[in-house]
């Protein structure tokens, strides 16, 4: 056993492989005003998006964003003071079998002295899954071996494999995780990244995964939800996010003939910036960007979108929306609102 | 239900809880029995009847219902464990509807006392049965010998189905076991010292009257005390499963 608590790495190959490859039913998750508060301060104000079978979706804001509260509300474990989240249309708490829809990760809940496999039999018991499912999950997410030891003596990483393992275990096809790579060591946040994808691209899943770290899902997320202070900021796929199409980021072009492709983007009624051989163009992506050159037989040198400080837009987004900030008021809040 | 109850099952016996309870809960009813006995016939002291007495018989029977204290915490535990360790968020998660998992572990709990009421008892009898019958006389088991065995197993199985109820309430595994101590030796211990009448209805009361023996104030009779215990617990169970289902699970 490795010091980290990671299985070696054909458990892992085995673990993508020999999981399912038939795709589930696929089922939608709709958020719709969702608005909760907690004496006088709102947590979650007028909440909604939605989170698509097949891919898997971030749900990004700070701390103190409303993530969790939001997550909670969602699987009926809060009462929301206005809104709802669905599930192909049935709130969590009306689901027939919540287990075999939705599996859910919120942290990592477990009797220290009950060991891994025994706290999954318990669920297995509770939902009436066969007892053996225990021990497909704990093997699908790299713990086979740990499965009889005290789950309080886990590491981190170990605990994170547990609550997934717990998640797994009636074949969901939504998956709900809240932070699931705190904890993980890089080689576990890799084997995660690969995990979430291939339970989305390849067997239809609905993957809804928060994270307070851009960074941490970049790789891993079709689309985001972004919020702050409670409120939906943004919402897109990675690419319109990445190229900054809605406005928060511009691409860098150099042409030897600069001043025509400025001409024939203007013309599209895209804002350009000339400066002798490079183009400022805001709210295009490259691919666009690219195609319209193309088309209009302009030769390029470079095409770069100068967003690449993924981060820098997440934090432009996001400033001052977290718990430990002030009051979203005043010009720079005003600049971040949509 | 019955996965449920059968879950509830998996949870109590895959840490070991219940073994230090069920061993405590014999050893306080054995204890009891044991200074009982070797005391016996002190009539110039603390005035316990003679070894052979039905006083006596009846009142070394009754040990088992010395550990109610610890069927009440085993119960407790059963059911606020679920806060302390967090897991109610995958319980709730895989039974959303949350009253179902409070009549569960009301189940149980109930039908898992049955068994620990019988060691207890059981262990307690062997042992009088020897002590008591060095010093002249084993209790037989016929009439009112039996009934106070019979009462006092159904008090551990009753108080073990209030200390679920106190759980779903209080929550907190410290403060309901802290509580349920305090007022059992001290609050309940001084209104039977100064508001007798008012005492009769307190669970200490209802407790003395089902398992009734010869000494202590004015108690109701026996069955009315085993219905007045059997009440506490299901009023703490419906509050609790109220409580439990309206309560965000943060």
């Amino acid at each position: 056993m490795r010091l980290d608590g990671s299985p070696p790495g054909p458990t892992r190959e085995q673990a993508i492989s020999s999981g399912t490859t038939a795709r589930v039913d696929p089922v939608r998750v709709e958020i719709r005003g969702l608005t909760k508060s907690f004496g006088s301060v709102r947590a979650v104000s007028d909440l909604g998006f939605t989170v698509e079978p097949g891919t898997v979706t971030g749900f990004l804001g700070p701390n103190g964003a409303g993530k969790t509260t939001t997550l909670r509300m969602v699987l009926g474990l809060m009462k929301p003071d206005a809104g709802a989240a669905t599930f192909d249309g049935v709130p969590y708490p009306s689901l027939s079998r919540p287990l075999r829809t939705v599996g859910a990760v919120l942290e990592t809940a477990f009797h220290p002295a009950r060991s891994g496999r025994n706290h999954l039999r318990v669920y297995c018991r509770a939902a009436g899954l066969p007892l053996q499912r225990a021990d497909e999950v704990l093997a699908q997410v790299g713990l086979a071996d740990a499965g009889h030891r005290r789950a309080g003596g886990y590491s981190l990483g170990m605990r994170q494999r547990l609550g997934l393992a717990t998640a797994l275990l009636g074949d969901p096809a939504v998956l709900v995780l809240d932070e699931p790579a705190n904890g993980l060591d890089p080689e576990g946040i890799q084997w995660l990244r690969g995990f979430l994808r291939h339970l989305a691209h390849e067997q239809g899943r609905t993957v809804l995964v928060s994270s307070h770290l851009l960074s941490e899902v970049e790789q891993t997320v079709d689309r985001v939800v972004i919020v702050g202070a409670g409120q939906l900021v943004r919402e897109g796929s990675m690419e319109q996010l990445r190229s900054g199409a809605d406005g928060a980021g511009t691409v860098l072009v150099r042409s030897p003939e600069a001043a025509r492709l400025a001409e024939a983007l203007r013309a599209d009624g895209t804002g350009v910036s000339l400066d002798g051989d490079a183009l400022t163009v805001s709210g295009r992506t490259t691919a666009e960007i690219g195609a319209r050159a193309y088309a209009a037989g302009v030769e390029l040198h470079e095409l770069r979108s100068q967003t690449s400080g993924l981060e820098e837009i997440y934090f432009q987004l996001t400033a001052g929306r977290g718990q430990f900030a002030a009051p979203p008021t005043g010009p720079a809040a005003e600049e971040t609102t949509r | 239900m019955m996965r449920l109850v059968r879950a509830e099952w998996t949870k109590l016996f895959t840490t070991r809880v219940w073994i230090g309870l069920l061993v405590g809960a014999v050893a306080l009813a054995v204890l009891s029995t044991v200074l009982l006995t070797a005391f016996a016939g002190d009539t110039e002291g603390v005035g316990i009847p003679p070894v052979g007495s039905p006083a006596f018989e009846q009142l070394a029977l009754a040990g088992p219902a010395n550990s109610v204290v610890l069927m009440l915490v085993l119960g407790v535990i059963g059911m606020t464990q679920e806060y302390r360790h967090r897991t109610a968020t995958p319980t709730f998660l895989t039974t959303p509807h949350r009253g179902q998992v409070v009549i569960a572990k009301l189940v149980a709990y109930a039908l898992v006392a049955v068994p620990f009421a019988v060691v207890v008892t059981a262990v307690n009898y062997a042992v009088l049965a020897v002590y008591a019958g060095s010093r002249g006389a084993v209790p037989a088991l016929t009439g009112d010998n039996s009934r106070v065995v019979l009462t006092s197993a159904l008090a551990l199985v009753i108080y073990t189905v209030i200390g679920v109820g106190l759980g779903a309430l209080v929550r907190n595994q410290i403060g309901a076991i802290v509580g349920a101590l305090v007022y059992l030796f001290v609050i309940e211990a001084l209104i039977r010292q100064f508001v007798g009448t008012a005492y009769k209805w307190l669970p200490g009361g209802g407790l003395e009257a089902l398992t009734a023996t010869f000494q202590g104030p004015d108690v109701l009779e026996a069955w009315q005390g085993g219905v007045l215990l059997l009440g506490y617990g299901l009023v703490a169970a419906v509050l609790g499963t109220f409580l439990a289902v309206r309560r965000d699970i943060v």
